[in-house]
């Protein structure tokens, strides 16, 4: 067991990768302080596309119970830290799972559990399922298996929180800083007019995450599609109304 | 009372000449009938022998004899038994006879097989895209569209054995317990 400890599975990141320390000891003090606090307080929205969902009640309930290390389920987005993705994706549910991750306030962390999210898993022959999770969403850690155990959920949820304890998590960012090369691979597989409701760039901008890799060709095609977001109607009677005098079956009785 | 009538059908349909008929068990019959006739027959077994309730309808396509295979599945709560009324139509040009005037719920199964096989229903209400909404490929259960070529085309592939997990095992890491070494 002793020879496991010293096998080098991760390497530790340099001060050249980003993980710069501020100059003051007393700002350093409190930037591991908020990572403390962060890493102990994950709200997860658990975005069930598949079977890994099952392994996830017996995590949060009493057998496991992954409150116990500050992880609990959020109903919404917006107010979601994790988003766990369960399984395989299809192309369609994909177009969702885009538009909740981009509504979630950053840092935002996204788990892609099973062997499905990894490389499409026994679903690989499948027209209607997209197969590497990461070309589309800035993956932070992957639990594979089919279906991992709730202890090897909990393992990688662990990992997670040493990942953000150490400043290391910040895979969000390069959703920014990259959004060309994930918006081109979503292009691929939605056609050239796919375009979500929030505003990237503007938030790349304002996080102050803008890179000569955020702009390029493809979301100059996004900008040539983009259109703007309008009220939905709300007309419930007439619908009904039109619904009734569609029906054959009630025109028949009459 | 339910094995008398299950008797009593078995020797109606019997005597029809131009249906193949089989029981399988006290249960299960199958019925294999032309196409043209199978609406008359699924309207006898509604009207006379209360075989209400269509459970499904499912298309097998048969691409070496250049036929897709229709089988209705309606069971009775009388006799307790499920009738499976086999039928085959040309693939080409696939356009068949709808039953939802017999069985309201027919519009549900004809629209699916619609848009797994691209057979036309005459007569359903409704045969828009159903699950496949954004899908504008081929029919995909369609033995002629071939999925795998299809996937290759679209989507990448995670590298197995990529280079960081080469750098690692350079070092003497890596994968360190094998299945194998577990078992």
């Amino acid at each position: 067991m002793n020879e496991l400890d010293k096998i080098p599975v991760r390497q530790e990141l340099s001060v050249a990768e980003g993980n710069v320390k501020r100059s003051n000891p007393l700002a350093n003090v409190f930037d591991e302080l908020v990572r403390f606090c962060q890493s102990r307080s994950m709200f997860m929205l658990h975005y069930c596309t598949g079977c890994g969902a099952i392994e996830l009640p017996p995590a949060m309930t009493s057998r496991f119970d992954m409150e116990r290390l500050g992880i609990q389920p959020m109903v919404t987005p917006r107010q979601a830290d994790i988003l766990l993705i369960t399984g395989y994706v299809s192309v369609k549910t994909l177009k969702r799972i885009i538009l909740t991750y981009e509504q979630m306030p950053s840092p935002k962390y996204v788990i892609g559990i099973c062997s499905c999210t990894v490389n499409g898993g026994m679903y690989w022959q499948s027209y209607a399922t997209a197969k590497v999770l990461k070309e589309y969403l800035p993956v932070d850690i992957y639990i594979a298996g089919c279906m991992p155990r709730p202890e090897a959920v909990i393992s990688g949820l662990r990992d997670l929180m040493g990942d953000i304890k150490s400043g290391r998590a910040d895979n969000w960012k390069r959703y920014f800083q990259n959004y060309d090369h994930y918006l081109g691979n979503q292009q691929k597989l939605f056609g050239e007019d796919w375009q979500t409701p929030t505003d990237i760039i503007a938030e790349a901008e304002h996080y102050g995450l803008m890179t000569d890799q955020t702009l390029g060709e493809h979301t100059a095609l996004l900008q040539k599609h983009q259109q703007p977001l309008e009220a939905l109607e709300f007309s419930l009677g007439e619908k009904r109304e039109k619904i009734q005098g569609e029906n054959p079956r009630e025109k028949n009785n009459e | 009372m339910s094995k008398e009538l299950n008797l009593w059908l078995d020797d109606l349909l019997k005597d029809i000449k131009i249906i193949q008929f089989k029981r399988k068990n006290s249960r299960r019959v199958r019925i294999d009938i032309a196409p043209e006739a199978l609406p008359a027959l699924l309207e006898l077994l509604q009207g006379r022998a209360s075989y209400v309730h269509l459970s499904a309808i499912t298309c097998v396509d048969w691409i070496e004899d250049d036929e897709f295979e229709l089988v209705y599945h309606v069971w009775s709560y009388e006799t307790n038994s499920l009738v499976s009324a086999h039928t085959r139509i040309s693939r080409d040009p696939g356009v068949y006879l709808s039953v939802y005037d017999l069985y309201t719920p027919a519009a549900f199964f004809e629209r699916d097989i619609h848009e797994m096989f691209g057979l036309y229903f005459e007569g359903s209400p409704d045969m828009e895209k159903f699950i496949l909404t954004e899908w504008n490929g081929p029919p995909p259960m369609r033995k002629d569209f071939d999925s795998e070529a299809f996937v290759n085309q679209t989507f990448s592939w995670e590298e197995y054995h990529p280079q960081w997990l080469k750098d690692i095992e350079a070092e003497g890491g890596g994968i360190t317990t094998r299945p194998e070494d577990v078992r």
